[in-house]
């Protein structure tokens, strides 16, 4: 035993000594050595910090440890959407059969339902939407509602509107000053302008209360469309059982209103989609130029700063959707706020001039600006186009082929916490799984039924593109006939199909929870007691759902999050292969530069041989060499990688700096933190790889015969 | 021997039908037909049967009654089964298209290019046409359709009109002047649609004072998304006048109450 530690002491003070005789050559092979395991220790921490980021965020948002769904899906499971929309998941029939089934399974602490999908909710243009509130209006007077309250809502509305065409009428008379028309077109647009004219004057609204049927229908038809603004929107939600959903992802909160009441239809909107694409475009700008500046330390004074300028200049010119949305005492009301707060050059000014002078803004003035916004102007508008207290209807193509319309009442904007500004789960709404499954519109066996019927009673041939006019223009004889005036009675067609009535208005019911769980779900997300036994629940669960011939398929978080989780393999895929290039560069460099120092110590070499030292103790002499440059080095690059995490994580972290970023970070920046295993793991390559590129020129110094060794003297 | 092949040459010209081209007056003359036919001076509501099929997906069925009003520039559909889109309806006043849906009492202002409850059906397809009107008409030839002699008609948009396709071809049956097939194409020449119109009836109309012309069953393949088409049937005409107040959000919203 003493004389092999002997001999590893002779080893390392041989090695130790050769490394400081040849500086030169140790430096360069240390510093390579060095540089790989400060890049192993630096990039795996950074890699495990994502992965643990990656799990946060998609465990607590919408993907739960483990997830369901049917395995006759042609499509896999992408919870946050694939390159080519959602995917197409077959549905599972009965989730409750699925829950009942999978709850018993040990570690399986929760199975929430969850059905994926895209839906339109019809926004209307702005004129659109007044008249539809005072035709609602309207209609509640036509009824008898002669209350005070119905009165000063109906006169209101009936303001607005008017202020509404009066506004219109100023937007296109100035079009119409600048385009020269001919024949038809022109034609039209006079026409036009005759409508608006009848609109905006007094006789008109005179006479509104006469006719008040006739008065909306001829500004539906003649003067809103005229407004060319957007009439809808798109919306992705998660259709689930409210409450689970809740209980299961401890990232998501209500950022504003209130949560679904239990068994109730309803939706939270997504809050970074509500921010995106529902907010007064004026009052994104105003939020977009804060964020610039005090995260982003931009400046309004930089005129290369192209993106901030085009914001400001956009705030000046588009303040049209603020001067629709208020009525003439709010906009009275408005201007009065603004002279005050602007001071005493704003005063004299009318609405547009003071909105044009509060949106410019410089660094200088930015804060104050948009403090007044905010304080005195927003609390007179709407600052979303949906908002918490509204009832909105969504729409979506459904599986039966049907298009499928549902009310559901906005309850609050749901957000996920420390992924707030991520729109990947942050553009999700969470819909009750009621309104989804009527929205998603299964084909039962009953409504199949009916449609076979209505073919059957028809009895029309089935032609095939190709053999469409051989079989319809084929055969020869007549192509008219003649017929005979029916009497076609509407009231009888339509016999046995009413719109629900009050009573039976779904969004009034509160539903019982077998009610929620009896029916369709495309998924299920499953939260386990110990995520550290992910892969045997998983095993376990596959093996409960087969023996019960549910059909399903399980997949674990990481599968189920799709190109989100490909992008981090991606990553984790260039960092490897980039180590890989540059360990097997280092590998040729110290190889060569060891082969080097070898061929010049033949010599010495030899002369070992000569007084006795075996060919193994050569051999390990060399080895032991490079493992100690190996090791050396190598824990100076781990210490300076451990030092690099230190300083990243002590800086603040890197930043987030969009919202794919904010989604793996879990949060606005990446605080990466030192992992053991990266120590290690990189000590044990940088060695490995000394060692190899040590072996051969090792080799070599172990055939050094002292014949040779003299006769390369001689 | 030249003489026999001469005269078989000109007896096989004289046997084949007259292959002339349509002449500017006479191609006016036949679009005017065309689009005279159809009109009827009064309203005219219809019983229709609706199929489209798509690829890959169940087939959609609907039963629907078609209103129109043509010389106001109204229209109405109102769908009456499948029962879950019983109520569901189109308003069409001038150039605004309105859907409504009673499960949700809303109404929805649609293009005028709305594809009727998502099949290829488009709301001018059972409308009184205007060719001449909307298009500046040009003839292309005479040729075959399966056993059919018919003329074969380009129809480009006129400037400023604003229609759902703004080339249209058409096949004219050249003895009865019905219209047997139309191609539907985007301006830069793309096929769209091809619809065939194997059966007209007629029937006579008081309005009118003469016969209304009507496709009984037309037949949309889309060109564009392969293995999808529409079978429209019109199984019933009724000429009589409508209510005055038809045409109104009002009336549809009724019919499901």
């Amino acid at each position: 035993m003493s004389a092999r530690t002997d001999a590893l002491r002779v080893l390392l003070r041989i090695a130790f000594r050769n490394l400081a005789a040849a500086r030169v050559r140790t430096a360069i092979i240390g510093a390579i050595v060095l540089g790989g395991a400060f890049l192993v220790v630096l990039g795996s921490s950074l890699m495990d910090s994502i992965d643990r980021g990656m799990r946060t965020s998609i465990q607590g948002s919408l993907g739960g440890q483990l997830q369901v769904y049917s395995a006759a899906s042609k499509d896999p499971l992408e919870l946050y959407g694939g390159l080519r929309g959602e995917p197409q998941l077959e549905p599972i029939e009965d989730f409750s059969r699925v829950k009942e089934v999978l709850s018993r399974v040990p570690n399986v602490k929760a199975v929430v339902p969850m059905g994926i999908d895209q839906a339109m909710v019809a926004t209307g243009n702005v004129i659109d939407v007044a008249l539809e509130r005072l035709r609602a209006d309207v209609r509640r007077l036509e009824e008898g509602d002669r209350s005070p309250e119905a009165l000063r809502g109906y006169e209101a509305r009936k303001a607005h509107v008017r202020r509404l065409v009066g506004l219109l009428r100023d937007e296109l008379g100035q079009a119409l000053a600048i385009v020269d028309l001919e024949g038809r077109e022109a034609e039209e647009r006079r026409r036009e302008w005759a409508d608006l004219t009848n609109a905006a004057s007094d006789g008109f609204w005179a006479g509104f209360d006469g006719d008040r049927y006739g008065h909306l229908e001829l500004l539906e038809n003649r003067i809103a469309r005229l407004s060319m603004d957007g009439s809808f929107t798109f919306i992705r939600y998660v259709g689930t059982d409210p409450d689970a959903f809740f209980r299961a992802f401890e990232l998501a909160q209500v950022a504003k209103g209130e949560m679904i009441p239990k068994g109730h239809r309803g939706i939270l909107v997504g809050k970074q989609y509500a921010e995106e694409w529902l907010k007064l475009k004026n009052a994104r700008r105003l939020d977009l130029i804060k964020d610039a500046r005090d995260r982003r330390g931009r400046r309004l004074a930089d005129a290369k700063d192209e993106e901030l300028q085009r914001w400001v200049r956009e705030n000046q010119r588009g303040t049209k959707d603020i001067l629709q949305q208020l009525d003439p005492l709010q906009a009275e009301e408005a201007a009065r706020r603004l002279r005050a707060a602007l001071g005493s050059e704003a005063a004299g000014e009318d609405l547009p001039a003071l909105l044009a002078r509060l949106f410019r803004v410089d660094d200088a003035n930015f804060d104050a600006r948009y403090r007044i916004f905010y304080d005195q102007l927003a609390p007179l508008l709407r600052l979303y186009l949906i908002d918490v207290g509204d009832t909105i209807t969504i729409k979506a193509p459904a599986k039966s082929g049907y298009f499928n319309s549902v009310n559901v009442k906005v309850y609050g904007f749901i957000q996920f916490r420390q992924i707030e500004r991520s729109g990947i789960a942050g553009m999700t709404s969470v819909l009750d799984l009621l309104s989804f499954r009527d929205l998603y519109g299964y084909m039962t066996k009953e409504r199949a039924a009916e449609i076979a019927r209505l073919k059957g009673a028809v009895g029309a041939k089935e032609l095939a593109r190709e053999d469409a006019e051989a079989a319809l223009f084929g055969g020869g004889g007549p192509l008219e006939g003649r017929a005979a005036t029916a009497r076609i009675d509407e009231r009888s067609l339509l016999e046995g199909a009413r719109a629900p009535g009050p009573a039976q208005d779904p969004a009034a019911r509160t539903y019982t929870q077998e009610e929620l769980d009896r029916g369709v779900a495309l998924n299920a997300a499953l939260v386990l007691h110990d995520p550290a036994k992910l892969e045997a629940t998983r095993r376990d669960v596959q093996a409960a759902a087969d023996r019960a011939g549910l059909g399903l398929r399980v997949v674990d978080w990481h599968a189920a999050s799709g190109v989100v989780g490909q992008f981090v393999t991606t990553l984790r895929i260039v960092l490897y292969v980039s180590l890989l290039v540059f360990f097997g560069v280092a590998l040729v460099i110290v190889n060569n530069a060891m082969v080097m120092a070898t061929l010049q110590r033949v010599t010495e070499i030899g002369t070992m041989r000569a007084i006795g030292a075996q060919r193994r103790f050569v051999l390990v002499m060399l080895l032991v060499e490079t493992a100690t440059v190996g090791l050396a080095f190598g824990l100076a690059g781990a210490a300076l990688g451990g030092a690099a995490v230190w300083l990243v994580r002590a800086a603040g972290g890197i930043p987030a700096t969009n919202d794919m970023l904010n989604f793996l970070f879990a949060g606005p920046a990446l605080r990466p933190v030192l992992g053991g295993a990266s120590v290690v793991v990189s000590l044990v390559i940088v060695v490995v790889v000394s060692v190899l590129s040590g072996l051969y020129p090792a080799l070599l110094a172990m055939r050094v015969t002292p014949v040779e060794a003299m006769a390369t003297e001689d | 021997m030249r003489l026999v092949l001469a005269a078989l040459s000109l007896a096989a010209a004289l046997a084949a039908p007259a292959a002339r081209a349509l002449g500017p007056d006479e191609l006016a003359k036949v679009v005017r037909v065309l689009d005279d036919r159809q009109r009827n001076s009064g309203d005219w509501k219809a019983l229709c049967y609706m199929e489209a099929k798509e690829k890959g997906k169940t087939d959609v069925v609907y039963e629907l009654v078609v209103y129109r009003r043509d010389a106001d520039d109204k229209q109405m559909f109102l769908f009456t089964k499948p029962k879950s889109e019983a109520g569901k309806g189109y308003l069409r006043v001038e150039k605004n298209l309105w859907s409504y849906d009673p499960s949700t009492g809303r109404w929805e202002r649609r293009t005028e290019r709305e594809r009727i409850g998502g099949t290829d059906m488009r709301r001018d397809d059972v409308s009184e046409p205007r060719f001449a009107e909307d298009y500046t008409a040009t003839w292309e030839g005479d040729e075959k359709l399966g056993v059919y002699d018919v003329h074969r008609i380009r129809l480009d948009v006129k400037p400023g009109v604003d229609v759902s396709f703004p080339v249209r071809r058409l096949w004219v049956d050249r003895a009865s002047l019905n219209i047997l097939k139309r191609q539907d194409l985007a301006l830069s020449g793309r096929l769209m649609r091809t619809s065939y119109y194997p059966r007209w009836r007629k029937i006579y109309s008081e309005s009118k004072r003469g016969e209304v012309w009507y496709p009984e069953e037309i037949r949309v393949f889309d060109e564009i998304e392969k293995g999808n088409s529409t079978l429209v049937l019109i199984r019933e005409i009724d000429l009589r006048a409508l209510a005055a107040n038809i045409f109104t959000k009002a009336w549809l919203e009724s019919k499901s109450r």
